[in-house]
C-alpha cells in the first residue's frame, strides 16, 4: 500500500523518519538539574531556619530568591540555554514560572511598555494561571460543600 | 489573459524575471546554498535595535540591489508586492516606504513569494511595465509571533522547524 495514502499510514511513515528526541538522556538530565535546583532550594531554606526564621517565612524567602536568581539568568540569556539542557527539570520548579513571565516581557518591549510589556507578559504564563486559578476555586467550593455537610451531619 | 479550465489563467505576454536577488542571516549563510546569495549577515540585527527593524532593513535593502542589479530607475516600477510574517505587515511596509513605490501589502504565510509573484504577473498583464515582489522573514521575530519568546528555557525537539532570516525580491517585466 501507497504509504502517503491516508493520514494515518502518513503519519505513520512521518513517524518512522523522523528522529526522535532523546528521551533517556533529557530525563537524566531533567531529573539532576531538577533536583540540584530543589537542594539549593532546601540549603536556603535550612540557613533561613538557622537564623531564626519560622518554616513558612523561610518558604517565603527560597520562593523569592529563586524567582529572582531565575529572572536574572533569563536577563542573561542564559536561562535559555539551561532550560534547552535541562527540560523539565528547570521548568517544573518556580524557576520555570519566574522564566515563563520575564522571557516575553523583555522579547516584547519593541512593542512598547504598555500594550508590549504590559499586555504580552503573561502570553506564556496566563493560561497556568487561569486554569491554575479556576481549579483551585473549585477545589475551594467542593471542600467547602462537604466541609459543612460533615460539620451538619456530625 | 484568459481563463482555461478551472484554475488557471494564460498570460498573453508571458511575464519575464529580469534580476533577482536575496539577503540571508548567518544559519542559512552556513548552508550549502550559501555561495547563491547575494548577501548573507553575521548577526542577527545587522546594527538595529530590534529583530523587526532588522527584518524591515533586510528587506529594503533587498529590493535596494534588486533595483541598482537591474538597472530600472525607480519612476519606472509601477508596483510592489511583498510581505512578511509580522503583523500588519509591519517590516515589508515600513522597509518599503521610503521607495515611495505602490505597494501591496501581502500575506501568504510560506506561500507569500508565489502569491506576490502571481499577483504581480497578473499587473504587468494591465498596466505595469516592471514589478517587484518581495518576501521576508526572520527567525526571531518570527518564533515571538507564532512560538515562543526565545529567551523562554524550553526544548525544541529535533524535528522542529526554523523560519529563514532574510529575503527574496525579483523584478519583473
Amino acid at each position: 500500500m501507497d504509504p502517503l495514502e491516508t493520514k494515518k499510514t502518513y503519519q505513520d511513515y512521518v513517524d518512522k523518519k523522523s528522529p526522535n528526541s532523546p528521551i533517556l538522556k533529557n530525563c537524566f538530565n531533567a531529573f539532576w538539574v531538577g533536583g540540584l535546583i530543589c537542594t539549593i532550594g532546601q540549603i536556603i531554606l535550612n540557613i533561613c531556619k538557622e537564623r531564626g526564621f519560622d518554616t513558612s517565612t523561610s518558604g517565603t524567602i527560597v520562593s523569592i530568591i529563586l524567582i529572582g536568581l531565575s529572572a536574572f539568568l533569563t536577563g542573561l540569556n542564559l536561562f535559555n540555554k539551561i532550560g534547552k539542557f535541562a527540560g523539565a527539570g528547570s521548568l517544573i520548579p518556580i524557576t520555570g514560572f519566574a522564566n515563563s513571565i520575564v522571557s516575553p516581557a523583555m522579547e516584547y518591549k519593541s512593542e512598547g511598555y504598555v500594550m508590549g510589556v504590559g499586555g504580552k507578559m503573561f502570553t506564556v504564563a496566563g493560561p497556568v494561571l487561569v486554569f491554575g486559578i479556576s481549579a483551585s476555586i473549585l477545589v475551594g467550593i467542593i471542600y467547602l460543600i462537604f466541609n459543612t455537610q460533615s460539620v451538619t451531619l456530625v | 489573459m484568459q481563463k482555461l479550465g478551472e484554475q488557471t489563467i494564460k498570460f498573453d505576454n508571458p511575464p519575464t524575471i529580469l534580476d533577482c536577488a536575496s539577503i540571508v542571516g548567518p544559519k542559512e549563510a552556513q548552508g550549502p546554498l550559501a555561495k547563491y546569495f547575494d548577501q548573507t549577515l553575521d548577526d542577527e540585527f545587522w546594527g538595529e535595535k530590534t529583530w523587526e527593524k532588522a527584518e524591515s532593513k533586510i528587506i529594503k535593502e533587498t529590493v535596494s540591489t534588486v533595483i541598482s542589479k537591474s538597472g530600472i530607475s525607480i519612476d519606472n516600477i509601477d508596483c510592489v508586492f511583498a510581505g512578511d510574517l509580522l503583523n500588519q505587515c509591519i517590516s515589508s511596509s515600513f522597509g518599503l516606504r521610503e521607495l515611495s513605490i505602490p505597494f501591496f501589502g501581502v500575506f501568504g504565510a510560506c506561500s507569500t513569494f508565489v502569491e506576490s509573484l502571481s499577483l504581480g504577473a497578473i499587473c504587468t498583464e494591465s498596466f505595469a511595465k516592471h514589478v517587484l515582489c518581495a518576501t521576508s522573514s526572520h527567525f526571531c521575530s518570527a518564533e515571538k509571533q507564532f512560538r515562543f519568546p526565545l529567551e523562554l528555557g524550553n526544548q525544541r525537539p529535533p524535528t522542529s522547524q526554523w523560519t529563514v532570516t532574510g529575503s527574496r525580491c525579483s523584478c519583473f517585466s
